[in-house]
């Protein structure tokens, strides 16, 4: 029931972006994509991806498509709007500036 | 392109509402399904693999929900709930919805009204080109800047000054000169009077006006021969021509004058100076009007040159006045010239009046506001069991604050949409309330209605006091404890913020009203003043009537002296013709000559000699009019001869100003206009009279006998024995005989003049309105107060039952609740006088004979709202002496 704590809030929305920055996937990959490439590390719980997703596509950083899935079953597709991706950069980049200074205080002794 | 897809989402949830959820669901379920299958891969048994999806899953509605809110969507579909359930809410309790609306509506439409009228007068720009750029310009001399009836309605120059400031002024791009005239009408049907405007030939072009048919004025058509060209008034073109375009080049004869129609106005036309006009000639003057500069009668509007600030056309005026005195000392030595923007000529008469009008019905929107507001408390308070219950299933303060607020935007629009029929049914009657000659001169009044600027006000009001007054008991269920609430129902407490406020507001409402109440006696106090002021002649049963004698018909003086007397001999054998007399102005309307003077024995330098008003009448002119001799004697009829005695009267306000101290009997005078001119001796002083309204001081004046200097424009004043209006046909026909081709100009009764006058206008229209507004104020305080104290009384049934177990008397019971009523009362009253004692400053121009500060109007008024508040606190305090203590111990 809880809602991940595993995310420093506000990373999820950067998973995301970054997640479907190659090519549009449906709520369960996004979800499975994290935790492959996380090594298992991160779990994305249902109740913080699809608020996720319905707030993204809000802000008109993502948009939505129903399309088949590769089993012929219907699925909700999102993928990067240009505004999304220019989200997406600026994100980046603070998370890169973030996690930089994080590691240089925590790694310093 | 991200706002447009945002909108399109927003709107799409919003009313694709059930598409929106169906999608979200089968996300969701596609989700679990996926789950369910990659639990089935892992090897689980199916019954097993679905009951960890859900549990991995979670609770899918409350994702849902979350899903919702961040679609942003819940915040309307809420407020879409919380307006139907106010509306059911309202339907239960009809009469307090009914009650608020009124309230509401009477405060709008009242304010909408108004400011209708304020918009059409104030707000709307004037009907011309850059009508900012327009001015006014005169020249006046420092002793009528004493004069309180000196405004730029007023304004005039000398034709040749103007002449002399169009050569010499740069920050001016033009300057037209115009004033009033009136011509008998021959020609397209039967003889009539018309009122017409002379003007510069570049009057139209300054205003930015260009004619709707046919041409301006053209540059030389302003000549000494005669008016050879006229432009109509849109409105006469229809009522006298049908409206007919080729009226354009058709001759139509003006007194003896053949002139050509030339133009016609547009439609939309207005110029408030002249708002009468019914058409418009060049100025066609000659002789002394032309040449004497002392002769002040052209009022004059400049267009500002670009670039030009009104600053430096102040200064540059100041300096070419300055140039011309020193070029003609004895005529402009002591002349100062004076600017304002045009539209102070226009409405400066009328702004106060509205503002003050505002101001009051203003208050009237804040009572009505504080009323509901009390009203929307009292019931929430009667409502807290439901607030608490609902908090405690689990409403959030938010929801509730919502909730009330759409309660209160129902009454709002309720309130609003009611109002704006009252408003619509306001202005009309605010309009038709004005006098025929006060709308002429303010024909933009007419234009007033709700036009959308007018709702865009009355919607913003509606928001504004529906956020206000829903916020107030919005306010009071945040500061009060669910638990508390829930247990202490109807425990007989009082205090608390509640309280205070709705005290507050009930002290606010007594206090508004107040105000209103002095206002509303100040000006019926003024109005009364004003009606029963002695204008210093008796104004009962007068007829006036003018007659022009055109020069073709009566060219020299003696003819017209000829007729004068052969018209007076034959009016007054008329049966109920009591008196016959003759002047050039009608008192109380103003305007009129002025002479410069000088007093012999009395030396003054070049150009500063006195000037005042000159009036010339017949023998029994003062006699007939009432007017109370004071030393000497009145004229004779052999003064009134054109070869009589040079002898003038004088009036008390004269000797005031010019022979202060002394016996002005005997002495002589000299006008200064021409050399020539003989000396006068003063043969009587009268009375002063009310020369320019009723609300005018006594001006110095001077009389001369008609008939030494015969005009061609003679005003008649007949005292009836009967009603003066019914006199006009026979004077009319009296007239017939006389000279079959004369007409009678402006027939008017004393008591008419009056009626119209703006002077008594300024006093009725403001005593009637703000009287009505108080009116409503004080009802609605009463209603407020009332509702309060009852509403104490109810809360205070066991407090009262014990007391009276106890051995209280009914007397004592009565006296505990008027007491609390009592101290409201006071503080508001108090509060209420010192406002007013501020306030009424405000209004001071608009009244006469009355002081802002009135002891006796604050003090009965005062006094009156105390007891119509305690009459209001009597009712619950009768009822509360006859509570039951058995009942009221086990009322809970």
């Amino acid at each position: 029931m809880a809602k991940s704590t595993d995310l420093v809030q506000g990373t999820l929305d950067l998973l995301i972006l970054k997640t479907i920055s190659l090519e549009p996937k449906h709520g369960w990959a996004i979800a499975k994509r994290i935790q492959q490439v996380s090594r298992e590390a991160l779990q994305v719980q249902q109740g913080s991806l699809y608020p996720a997703l319905h707030r993204l596509e809000q802000q008109g950083w993502i948009e939505a498509e129903w399309r088949p899935t590769e089993t012929g079953r219907m699925a909700k597709f999102y993928s990067l709007t240009g505004s999304g991706r220019a989200q997406m950069k600026k994100e980046l980049a603070t998370w890169s500036r973030l996690s930089a200074a994080i590691n240089l205080v925590v790694q310093e002794v | 392109m991200r706002a447009l897809r945002k909108i399109r989402l927003r709107l799409r949830s919003l009313f694709h509402r059930s598409a929106v959820e169906c999608e979200l669901d089968a996300e969701l379920r596609f989700h679990l399904e996926r789950q369910i299958e990659e639990n089935l891969v892992s090897g689980m048994a199916p019954g097993e693999a679905r009951r960890a999806a859900l549990r991995a899953v979670g609770g899918l509605t409350q994702y849902q929900e979350e899903c919702r809110d961040m679609r942003r969507v819940k915040l309307i579909e809420n407020f879409v709930q919380d307006l139907r359930f106010g509306l059911r809410t309202q339907r239960q309790a009809p009469a307090f919805t009914a009650v608020a609306i009124l309230t509401l509506a009477l405060g709008i439409g009242a304010n909408t009204a108004i400011f209708s009228v304020v918009r059409a007068a104030l707000l709307r720009p004037l009907p011309y080109a850059q009508p900012d750029r327009l001015i006014t310009v005169g020249e006046v001399r420092s002793e009528e800047e004493l004069s309180q009836s000196l405004s730029p309605e007023s304004w005039n120059a000398s034709y040749p000054d103007y002449l002399d400031w169009r050569k010499q002024s740069k920050t001016f791009e033009s300057l037209a000169g115009f004033t009033g005239d009136g011509f008998t009408l021959r020609g397209a049907g039967e003889p009539e009077t018309v009122t017409a405007v002379q003007a510069t030939t570049n009057f139209f072009s300054t205003l930015g006006v260009k004619p709707l048919l046919g041409r301006d004025f053209r540059a030389g058509e302003d000549v000494a021969a005669g008016p050879y060209a006229a432009i109509l008034a849109h409105s006469y073109w229809r009522s006298r021509f049908g409206g007919d375009p080729r009226v354009v080049g058709r001759s139509i004869q003006l007194d003896s004058n053949s002139v050509t129609i030339v133009g016609v106005l547009p439609a939309g036309f207005e110029f408030a100076p002249r708002g009468n006009a019914q058409l418009w000639v060049p100025l066609h003057i000659s002789g002394d009007l032309v040449t004497r500069r002392s002769l002040r009668w052209l009022s004059v509007i400049g267009r500002l040159a670009r670039g030009a600030t009104p600053v430096q056309a102040r200064a540059e005026m100041n300096l070419i006045a300055a140039r011309l005195a020193a070029a003609y000392p004895g005529q402009n030595g002591a002349l100062r010239m004076v600017m304002a923007p045009l539209r102070d000529r226009i409405v400066g008469q009328i702004r106060p009046l509205l503002l003050v009008l505002f101001g009051a019905v203003a208050f009237v929107l804040l009572i009505a506001c504080a009323n509901v507001a009390n009203l929307l408390m009292a019931r929430a308070t009667r409502r807290r069991k439901e607030f608490a219950v609902r908090i405690a299933l689990g409403a959030g303060r938010g929801r509730l604050a919502s909730q009330l607020l759409a309660e209160s935007l129902i009454i709002a629009s309720g309130g609003a949409a009611l109002g704006l029929l009252i408003a619509q049914f306001g202005t009309r009657l605010l309009i038709a309330a004005i006098p025929q000659a006060v709308l002429d001169s303010m024909p933009f009044l007419r234009d007033a209605h709700a036009d959308p600027m007018v709702l865009a006000f009355l919607f913003a009001t509606m928001i504004l006091t529906g956020v206000a007054f829903g916020l107030a008991p919005a306010f009071e269920v945040f500061n009060r404890n669910v638990g508390t609430t829930l247990k202490d129902e109807s425990r007989g407490t009082s205090g608390g913020v509640r309280t205070r406020l709705r005290h507050a507001l009930v002290i606010a409402e007594i206090a508004f009203s107040l105000v209103l109440l002095v206002g509303a006696g100040l000006m019926l106090k003024s109005l009364t003043a004003l009606l029963d002021h002695n204008p210093g002649f008796d104004t009962r049963r007068l007829l006036t009537f003018s007659v022009f004698l055109p020069p073709v018909r009566y060219p020299k003086d003696p003819d017209i002296v000829r007729f004068d007397r052969d018209f007076m001999d034959r009016m007054r054998v008329l049966p109920g013709f009591v008196g016959v007399a003759s002047t050039s102005v009608v008192p109380l309307t103003g305007g009129g000559n002025t002479i410069r003077f000088a007093i012999e024995g009395h030396p003054t330098a070049t150009g500063q000699e006195n000037e005042c008003d000159i009036r010339d009448v017949s023998a029994g002119y003062f006699s007939m009019m009432g007017i109370p001799l004071v030393a000497g004697r009145f004229f004779n009829d052999a003064d009134d001869t054109p070869a009589g005695p040079p002898r003038v009267i004088v009036n008390q306000a004269w000797v005031k100003r010019n022979l202060p101290g002394e016996d002005p009997l005997g002495k002589r005078i000299r006008f200064t206009y021409s050399p020539t001119e003989p000396y006068r001796q003063i043969a009587g002083v009268v009375g002063d009279i009310a020369e320019a309204g009723l609300d005018s001081a006594g001006e110095p004046m001077l009389f001369a006998p008609f008939r030494q200097d015969a005009g061609r424009f003679i005003t008649y004043m007949v005292r009836t024995a009967g009603d003066p209006g019914r006199a006009i046909g026979a004077a009319r026909a009296a007239l017939r005989n006389a000279d079959p081709q004369l007409i009678t100009i402006l027939p008017i009764t004393m008591d008419q003049i009056i009626a119209q006058s703006p002077s008594v206008f300024l006093r009725r229209y403001p005593s009637f309105l703000i009287g009505s507004f108080a009116g409503l104020a004080v009802i609605l305080a009463m209603v407020g107060l009332y509702g309060l104290i009852s509403y104490s009384v109810s809360q205070r049934t066991r407090e009262l039952g014990i007391r009276m177990a106890l051995g209280a008397q009914p007397g004592d019971v009565v006296r505990l609740v008027l007491r609390e009523g009592a101290r409201l009362t006071t503080v508001g009253v108090g509060v209420g006088v010192f406002a007013a004692l501020m306030l009424t400053q405000l209004m001071r121009s608009l009244l006469f004979g009355v002081s802002a500060v009135d002891p006796l109007t604050f003090a009965g008024v005062a006094l009156l709202l105390t007891l119509v508040a305690t009459a209001a606190c009597y009712i619950p305090a009768r009822r509360a002496m006859r509570t039951d203590p058995i009942i009221a111990l086990r009322y809970e």
